[in-house]
């Protein structure tokens, strides 16, 4: 293996100006982001929208979100190394490369949403081994690592047989890369249902709690496991598409519209099947005549719920179940994009199901906690309201600007492009699959 | 083993909201915040009734009373059980408290809560005093806090504020585990409902709804046990001793005080309304 042909992986061989550009667009949010998270910390969680009966907010949303996110990536990278398939193998790195990403933003929106993070160590210190919140923060951190060593797996040969300091002094042999190979194989085994843990547990956080409305129901979990599906290949999708874009990576294009299918088959599984299952027995039991029953079972309560239903739902199907429509990459494009914003969607619904209203709504209420401007004297609520402010918004992006740049650096630093596994020997360098370029 | 526990007549609770305020000051609890709150049961506002008056036809079906609502002190508290740093923990004589050195402020246990019994420290707690009444030490910014059945007071054998200062006599405060704690024997005798009983987090605050009881025996700031007698109320004829317990001193050193343990509620059954 030549070291031109490996140097050609580099699917960004270095920051042109629009690259540099960019890198000072995140790095800025990134700046904001930690400004903002100072100022909420000195002046105290006051400055977000979150209130005594809407305790959890936009952090917690976004960690939902995020958190599902990074399933697609892992899973359709080691999925098929599990199997023993080379299938899908072009999206493999990229895919773990953004599951590390998103699982980062994850680990890292908990911080603002913590009133006294420098106590944080009290998850080593003191754990409460009942609490489903320990249970995650343990998967969120195995997750993490996970991931970081499956990249690092994946790609330190490569790093290795360009003399990048990231290889740690691996070294690039065939023997090596067998015994590679082997060590893919266990980690994906490890990793497959490290994220059914990840996404159960998290779903558990929920669906444990008796006191919030509809959280507390035995489907949540299995609904975050589809969630992932849906909004981590979505997100693969979405990125590959742009990556292929705006560098050298190139995508299959055969592969592309199968995992469009794929989202597809997700899409159909989560918002058509679970979600049936989740609504028919309520709307059954509430309503006596037969259309009434359709009714309460088709239309949803809030916003959220058609956000994520139609426009994150419905339409991302419908595009992907068409054959001639699903071959267009713009279609693939808008269909998953389309289903992340939707997902985004069903967490923040999720949130609100829990706290728009108290279960004892007596006058004159929960005192919600706010400051005491005495300009009004009412401290009282009887049900949750909650808009995001600013100061939220800012660290929320400033964060999710973090796993932008860890993704932007790994385009950079790591051979995104997989070599073609099989046709390692090969001298056009195992591009022979890709008909982008 | 001790399992404290309280007991709310709904009958006497004639909403004056004087536990609710003696609650924050005892407790220094900052503005904007409350412990404990009277609730009422009703019309949609603060001590509007729910139903029509008996004129022009209608039925008369006014219908009003008062839901004091704390913490209830949970036996299966799910904050408990959510809290990841075991910072909220139930305490050997069943009072669930925080711990709010250990406190992480990640909010957990006020999802868990379907009371809605906890709050959050926002920003810097501002009280009135500034400095605070002295009785509890100072809570910082970012964590949470709620009701601990005063268990400072507790602690030096008195009953809690609320229940001490409620002019109705419609709290009492007790030993669940004893038998014949006031507690006890009301929620025997008295229809008695806890909140929101089908969620299983078994409170242990009572609230009796239909007949009124004769309220909190003692006109003593102390709690119960710390009483010779406060038995005199419910069985005149019996002086023999109350408390199994009786390990701290004897009755005694406080027979200076049983004239505290009289009560000063005349009768207990068939009180009109
Ligand atoms: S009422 Fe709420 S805060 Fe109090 S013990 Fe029960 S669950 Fe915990
Ligand atoms: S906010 Fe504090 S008391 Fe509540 S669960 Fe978190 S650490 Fe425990």
């Amino acid at each position: 293996m030549s070291r031109e042909t490996a140097s050609s992986r580099f699917v960004v061989p270095e920051f042109g100006s629009a690259g540099k550009l960019w890198v000072g667009f995140l790095a800025a949010l990134v700046v904001v982001g930690v400004a903002a998270w100072a100022y909420q910390l000195t002046t105290g969680l006051v400055v977000t929208g979150m209130r005594n009966v809407f305790s959890w907010g936009l952090y917690i949303m976004m960690f939902v979100l995020f958190v599902g996110l990074s399933a697609g990536g892992l899973i359709i990278s080691s999925a098929p190394k599990f199997f023993h398939s080379h299938r899908y193998e072009g999206f493999a790195r990229l895919g773990v490369l953004v599951s590390l990403a998103c699982i980062t933003v994850a680990g890292l929106l908990i911080l603002p949403d913590i009133g006294r993070p420098e106590r944080l160590y009290q998850f080593f210190t003191s754990p409460d081994f009942r609490s489903p919140m320990v249970w995650d923060f343990g998967i969120v951190i195995l997750y993490g690592a996970l991931n970081l060593w499956y990249l690092w797996l994946l790609t330190r040969r490569d790093l290795a047989a360009r003399g990048s300091r990231l290889a740690l002094g691996v070294e690039d042999t065939e023997a090596g890369r067998e015994r590679d190979r082997t060590l893919m194989f266990w980690t994906a085994a490890v990793a497959l249902p490290t994220a059914v843990a990840l996404h159960s547990v998290t779903g558990w956080i929920f669906a444990t709690q008796i006191g919030r409305g509809d959280w507390f129901s035995p489907l949540v979990a299995p609904v975050f496991i589809a969630k992932a599906l849906v909004s981590g290949l979505g997100l693969l999708l979405v990125v590959s598409v742009l990556v292929s874009r705006f560098t050298r990576f190139s995508v299959d294009r055969e592969e592309l519209t199968s995992l469009g299918k794929v989202l597809g088959i997700f899409l159909a599984f989560h918002v058509v099947y679970l979600l049936a299952a989740e609504r028919l027995p309520h709307a059954w039991a509430d309503h006596f005549g037969f259309w009434a029953i359709t009714g309460s079972f088709l239309i949803g309560e809030s916003a959220y719920f058609w956000l994520w239903t139609v426009v994150g739902g419905a339409v991302p199907l419908v595009m992907l179940a068409l054959p001639s429509f699903r071959e267009r990459v713009s279609v693939i494009f808008t269909a998953s994009a389309l289903a992340v914003f939707g997902t985004t969607f069903e967490g923040v619904r999720l949130v609100f199901t829990g706290y728009d209203a108290a279960n004892i709504d007596a006058a004159p209420g929960i005192s919600v906690g706010g400051e005491y401007a005495g300009v009004t004297t009412d401290i009282w609520a009887s049900a949750g309201s909650y808009t995001p402010t600013l100061v939220e918004l800012a660290v929320t992006a400033g964060v999710i600007a973090i796993g932008a740049l860890i993704v932007t650096f790994g385009l950079r630093y790591i051979p995104i492009q997989a070599e073609n596994e099989s046709t390692a020997v090969a001298t056009d360098g195992g591009e022979t699959r890709g008909e982008g370029r | 083993m001790t399992n404290y526990g309280l007991v709310i007549d709904q009958e006497r609770c004639i909403g004056c909201h004087a536990c609710a305020v003696t609650c924050k000051q005892e407790n220094n609890v900052g503005l904007g915040q409350y412990w404990n709150r009277v609730l009422t049961e009703g019309g949609d506002k603060m001590d509007t009734p729910a139903g029509t008056y008996p004129e022009n036809g209608e039925d008369g079906t006014l219908e009003m009373s008062y839901q004091p609502t704390a913490c209830q002190h949970c036996e299966n508290a799910p904050c408990v059980k959510v809290c990841p740093v075991n910072a909220t923990y139930t305490r050997e004589d069943g009072i669930v408290e925080i711990d709010y050195d250990k406190c992480i402020g990640c909010r957990y246990c006020m999802a868990a809560c379907p009371y809605n019994a906890r709050v959050f420290n926002w920003d810097e707690p501002q009280t009135v005093p500034e400095d605070g009444t002295g009785d509890v030490p100072a809570r910082p910014q970012g964590v949470v806090e709620k009701c601990t059945f005063c268990s400072h007071r507790v602690e030096e054998g008195l009953d809690p504020a609320c229940v001490v200062n409620c002019p109705a006599d419609a709290r009492i405060f007790g030993d669940l585990d004893n038998e014949e704690s006031t507690v006890s024997k009301y929620i025997k005798k008295y229809q008695t409902t806890r909140l929101l009983e089908d969620r299983g987090t078994d409170p242990k605050t009572y609230y009796i709804r239909g007949e009124m009881s004769p309220g909190r025996p003692q006109t003593s700031d102390k709690m119960e046990s710390e009483l010779d007698d406060v038995s005199v109320w419910s069985e005149p004829k019996d002086n023999g001793p109350v408390e199994e317990s009786g390990g701290s001193g004897g009755g005694g050193s406080h027979s200076s005080l049983s004239n505290d343990a009289l009560p000063h509620v005349p009768a207990f059954e068939g009180g009109d309304d």
